[in-house]
């Protein structure tokens, strides 16, 4: 009996040690691609493996967790710069995409889909391509008679203490910040952001929880992501979606798309340009537009359902990215600082 | 002859996948920019935010502590000691949510009392509004990490009670009641054993990532993983461990201090398993209604709504679709781990009974000290330390996940070692020894059979605690391979309610059935009790 323990407990190292080395030798097939993702996985997983079973190309992937703030797989990006694992970077905002272009870990690539994609959506140098949007809209509670029709609303004392925004150290609420920064300069940005809290609005830890608070009745209004709102309406949640600063004074509406990137160094660059031409292609717009997550198409004349707006009848925040993602990380001391990190 | 090489190769194993990587992260913190710099602890210090977090950790440690030991060792007692009916059944449903991720039983407890919960459905809105309230916070967290962590300390009671001198008890019920034998002699013989349980429960408590995380309430171990996962700052998430390494270090200082050398009044091999029962006469009834009670509301209640949340073909099919291969990986990877920290948990424990190495004493302090630290903290240095082309056989591989789990988790089987041969006499080891068996034949002919029933009931624990990690797998795992815990917890941002308590299900099935086959066949071979 001793011996059979022991000569268990042996074999049992020696095939651990062999299944370990296969799964590694897996990792150097040249049929995958490794893609890191922030976009949520339940939303990104299906296009990838429809992507694996139209092309063959196994996908490897890594998610983000809703607790990284979107941030986690990026991070990880900067880790790995001078030892890259991912082919693909999956961004599901483009100021992410930008700071990897900055930090030099982002490579050219202009694909054939992304023709069709306006220019604004796109970076000029070609090391990232945009598409399937997020507006950043209000939720509001459907038993608030006037709604809040701007991001000013935060400040207005008619909605002292009724008004919540999720963490602005985190996701696209960091990205809306930094390009309020950029639009309107750092007096009246920070002039902004002290007004809020004057104005006692809640902080949240995420969208989704904003959008819930906003449902519950806890809060009357938030300002969330598209997918966040349309998610909750589709579940018969009591809230509505508001566009804000659509009048001819406001600001406009941020559009957040999703951000393709080709990693400096991938170890399989032909794999990773057919994954992000299959990402650019309007049949994955099609597919994000119809799924919970109901982005926006960037292409013209991509079928969309009801409750997801064309582009063209949104009135856009003119932003640039690149500014975005440098005042992005310039105002980070001073959002911990606001926030009481 | 072979001892000290391979002892010395365990030291050397531990040292490279254990302490390395601590190593580095230290030194990265006091690094800027090349230059040796204490900005990052500076910050520490001045950081009103980094004392709310010490302030969160040690409330809820201490609470859960608090609330395991008050219900678990009199539970423990009743278990053990008394005629109440159905003791073995309530023993196995008490212990399930020690063997699943906590972060189940949140979601469970969520389920419950949620927003949109059982109680919002039954009561309205207002009710769930203020339950919510009471679930997203301090109290949530200390309930839900109760329920986990409340075995822990029941299951060291009955253990301890097992190992009394019968003839103690049997001399103070001459002179007195139960209730006075109880106080005056067996949980004073036992109170090492219910500190020990406390203590690890505390330290459980410190290191946990999930409950927090999912209940959002901000402790170390989060504050750790958003520092690293949200601002890409190594050395801010490594300064903002060290108060819980500096907890870490007392608690283990504590426990040699204090726990060690108490000298324990154990029954002699002649008393076999005798323990002297208590007759709860007419009151058997009423207990076992209580304990049942305590044990629907603990246990059964938040797993059943976890069942029923999940109670459709499609969550199942979708979730077995978009998980089975996360699922496979998991117990793949649990039962690798589990038998690499059997091997070298084995001779670790080996080393530190017969203080074979003059390291022995830093080893145990070493293992003890890597299993309470939070697993994100161990993940970040194991990625400092692997992340590089040379290493990408590590980095880029499952054995970097492996390597997590024999960081964290050795402290266990090298633990159950210790306490298996401090049963085995030495004078068996020194008689083969004298008639010129070599050192690897005496571990193979004497040591490992008689101590196969340990070394059964560690692999059995270490697979647990490899199968529910969340902490380092979520930071290490390769591309395309993340375990079961980890893809659940992804799909959770914006996953529907249903495939999430589907994914919990099935993560509660996988530990729980191969758990059960492998306690079947292990008994019918007379490896376990």
């Amino acid at each position: 009996m001793n011996k059979n323990l022991l000569l268990s407990l042996f074999l049992t190292v020696i095939v651990s040690i062999v299944i370990v080395l296969g799964c590694r030798k897996a990792t150097d097939d040249s049929q995958i691609v490794v893609v890191y993702t922030s976009e949520d996985q339940v939303f990104s997983e299906p296009v990838l493996r429809d992507f694996e079973k139209e092309t063959g190309i196994k996908v490897k992937a890594v998610f983000d967790t809703e607790e990284a703030k979107s941030t986690g797989v990026m991070n990880r990006l900067i880790a790995e710069k001078d030892n890259p694992q991912a082919d693909v970077f999956w961004a599901n905002e483009p100021v992410r995409a930008e700071v990897l272009k900055q930090k030099g870990i982002a490579a050219v690539y202009r694909s054939p889909s992304g023709r069709g994609i306006p220019d604004v959506h796109k970076d000029p140098e070609g090391y990232w391509t945009g598409f399937s949007a997020r507006a950043r809209v209000f939720v509001v509670n459907k038993k608030v008679e006037n709604k809040p029709a701007s991001i000013l609303a935060y400040t207005d004392p008619h909605w002292n203490g009724k008004g919540v925004i999720a963490n602005p150290l985190f996701g696209t609420t960091t990205v809306e910040m930094a390009a309020l920064f950029t639009l309107w300069g750092d007096d009246k940005a920070k002039a902004f952001m002290e007004d809020m809290k004057k104005n006692n609005v809640g902080i949240s830890t995420s969208n989704g929880e904003s959008t819930d608070f906003v449902a519950s009745g806890q809060y009357e209004f938030s300002l969330v992501d598209s997918d966040d709102a349309v998610s909750r309406i589709r579940q018969g949640k009591s809230i509505e979606m508001v566009y804000p600063d659509q009048g001819e004074d406001g600001v406009g509406c941020l559009i957040v798309p999703n951000a393709t990137v080709l990693i400096k160094g991938a170890k399989h660059p032909d794999n990773a340009k057919r994954l992000i031409d299959y990402l650019l292609s309007k049949a994955t717009e099609r597919k994000l537009a119809f799924a919970d997550c109901a982005q926006i198409p960037l292409h013209q004349g991509v079928e969309t359902p009801a409750e997801v707006k064309p582009i063209e009848e949104i009135k856009v925040m003119k932003v640039n990215y690149s500014e975005v993602a440098k005042k992005m990380q310039e105002i980070q001391p001073y959002l911990k600082q606001w926030v009481g990190f | 002859m072979a001892k000290k090489p391979v002892l010395i190769s365990i030291v050397v194993v531990l040292a490279v996948i254990g302490l390395l990587p601590l190593l580095v992260m230290f030194l990265r913190s006091v690094t800027v920019e090349g230059h040796f710099s204490f900005a990052a602890y500076e910050g520490l210090l001045a950081s009103k935010n980094k004392w709310i977090l010490l302030k969160h950790s040690l409330t809820l440690s201490f609470l859960t502590t608090l609330f395991c030991a008050i219900i678990g060792v009199p539970l423990g007692i009743l278990l053990a000691k008394t005629d109440m009916p159905f003791r073995g059944i309530f023993v196995v449903i008490f212990t399930i949510p020690l063997l699943i991720a906590p972060y189940i039983m949140a979601v469970s407890w969520f389920n419950l009392l949620g927003r949109e919960g059982l109680l919002a459905r039954f009561w309205g809105e207002r009710t769930a509004a203020v339950t919510s309230e009471f679930l997203f916070g301090l109290p949530g967290c200390v309930l839900v990490l109760f329920s986990t962590y409340m075995p822990v300390v029941m299951l060291l009671t009955i253990t301890f009670l097992k190992t009394i001198n019968p003839r103690l008890e049997e001399a103070g019920k001459i002179v007195s009641g139960w209730p006075g034998v109880l106080k005056g002699i067996t949980i004073p013989l036992i109170m090492p054993g219910i500190l020990l349980s406390c203590l690890l429960v505390f330290l459980l408590t410190l290191g946990e990532f999930g409950v927090p995380m999912f209940l959002r309430y901000n402790v170390f171990p989060v504050e750790t993983f958003t520092q690293f996962s949200a601002f890409y700052d190594f050395g801010a998430a490594t300064a903002g461990a060290i108060p819980l390494a500096l907890i870490t270090a007392l608690a283990i200082l504590f426990e040699r201090i204090f726990l060690r050398k108490k000298t324990y009044q154990v029954k002699l091999a002649s008393e076999g398993n005798r323990t002297i029962v208590i007759c709860l006469g007419r009151f058997r009834k009423w207990f076992a209604i209580s304990v049942g009670i305590l044990c629907f509301f603990m246990v059964i209640l938040p797993l059943l709504l976890l069942v029923l949340q999940s109670m459709s073909f499609n969550a199942y099919a979708r979730g077995v679709d978009l998980a089975g291969d996360s699922l496979i990986r998991s117990l793949s990877y649990a039962a690798i781990g589990a038998s690499m920290l059997i091997a070298i948990g084995f001779f670790c424990g080996y080393l530190i009974h017969n203080r074979s190495l003059f390291l022995w004493r830093s080893m145990d302090s070493l293992t003890v000290f890597l299993f309470a630290l939070p697993g994100t903290l161990i993940g970040i240095g194991l990625v400092l330390l692997w992340n590089r082309p040379a290493t990408n056989f590590v980095y880029a591989t499952p054995i970097i996940i492996i390597f997590g789990y024999i960081a964290q988790y050795t402290a266990l089987t090298s633990r159950v070692t210790v306490s298996m041969l401090t049963q085995i006499p030495a004078s068996m080891e020194e008689a083969a020894q004298i008639v010129g068996a070599g050192w690897l034949r005496r571990i193979g002919s004497i040591v490992c059979p008689l101590a196969k029933r340990g070394l059964v009931a560690g692999w059995l624990i270490a697979y647990i605690f490899c199968l529910r990690d969340m902490g380092i797998s979520m930071l290490v795992y390769p591309p395309g391979h993340d375990t079961l815990p980890v893809r659940t917890f992804t799909l959770m941002a914006n996953g529907p309610a249903d495939l999430i308590a589907a994914l919990c299900v099935i993560m509660v099935l996988a530990t729980l059935l191969p758990l059960g086959i492998l306690t079947v066949v292990f008994r019918s071979r007379g490896l376990t009790e």
